[in-house]
């Protein structure tokens, strides 16, 4: 569901793995934008080398740049079920946070996104998200700038 | 305690602006005074001033990627640390800091 065109919202996926997360998210830009399901997928494990994109207790933020991609955006997955094992060291994933940066995208889109991104270092706005179990009331505790 | 540091991952849009708010909250939370540069994809904000390193007892890189002024920090106490620290546990990191200064007084 879009909400407005920087935020979509995919609410109860049905998403077992890191693995089927990073395919379903190359699925979404692969419709948008120029690139493949390989190289949005390369990223995404790139980055995982570099460190962990975990950022609080049962939520991820994996995030690429690409000059494939056409616009900016931000993903929610709330998922249907938790991701009992991300990888060795992350277990019990209930939401997936996405940031698909455009290289050289406007600094008042960048602006935007750095201010959710900051939003999302209060541990109690995370608590509302995760405990929100309707979609709509999801998308209200949704802070969008 | 006045503590400074900067924020820096790779892609520079979402581990380094939650380190800085993470770190700034966590130190704020101890009853210190603390500034976090970040040096992301908008370029460097919060930029520190030389009075504020100067008077710092410790500086906090929370940093993936090579920065920019390092040189800034010559001669003062540093811990140098990834952003994925920062964010998972500030306040273990604040405290980290504290420890430091007071081993070394």
């Amino acid at each position: 569901m879009e909400i407005n065109s920087l935020y979509q919202i995919y609410f109860n996926c049905e998403l077992a793995t890191k693995e089927e997360v990073h395919s379903f998210i190359a699925e979404i830009v692969g419709q948008d934008n120029p690139i493949s399901r390989e190289e949005v997928i390369h990223q995404l494990n790139e980055r995982e080398k570099v460190g962990s994109t975990i950022i609080a207790e049962h939520v991820m933020l994996p995030h690429i740049e690409s000059e494939q991609l056409e616009k900016s955006q931000i993903l929610f997955f709330r998922l249907a079920k938790p991701i009992e094992t991300w990888d060795c060291q992350t277990k019990n994933i209930c939401l997936v946070i996405v940031i698909l940066l455009k290289k050289n995208e406007s600094v008042n889109i960048k602006k935007r996104i750095a201010l959710f991104t900051r939003s999302l270092a209060d541990d109690e706005y995370l608590d509302r998200l995760l405990n929100s179990h309707e979609q709509e009331e999801f998308i209200n505790e949704i802070i969008k700038y | 305690m006045k503590i400074v540091g900067i924020a820096a991952c790779t892609v520079g849009i979402a581990h380094t602006y939650i380190a800085q708010e993470k770190l700034e909250n966590a130190g704020k939370k101890a009853g210190h005074e603390i500034h976090i540069e970040t040096q992301g994809t908008i370029g460097t904000e919060n930029e520190l001033s030389q009075q504020q390193i100067a008077e710092a007892d410790i500086v906090i890189l929370a940093t993936d990627v090579k920065i920019a002024g390092r040189e800034r920090f010559d001669g003062k106490r540093i811990i140098q640390v990834t952003t994925e620290i920062a964010v998972k546990s500030p306040n273990k990191l604040i405290e980290k800091a504290v420890e430091v200064v007071n081993q070394q007084k």
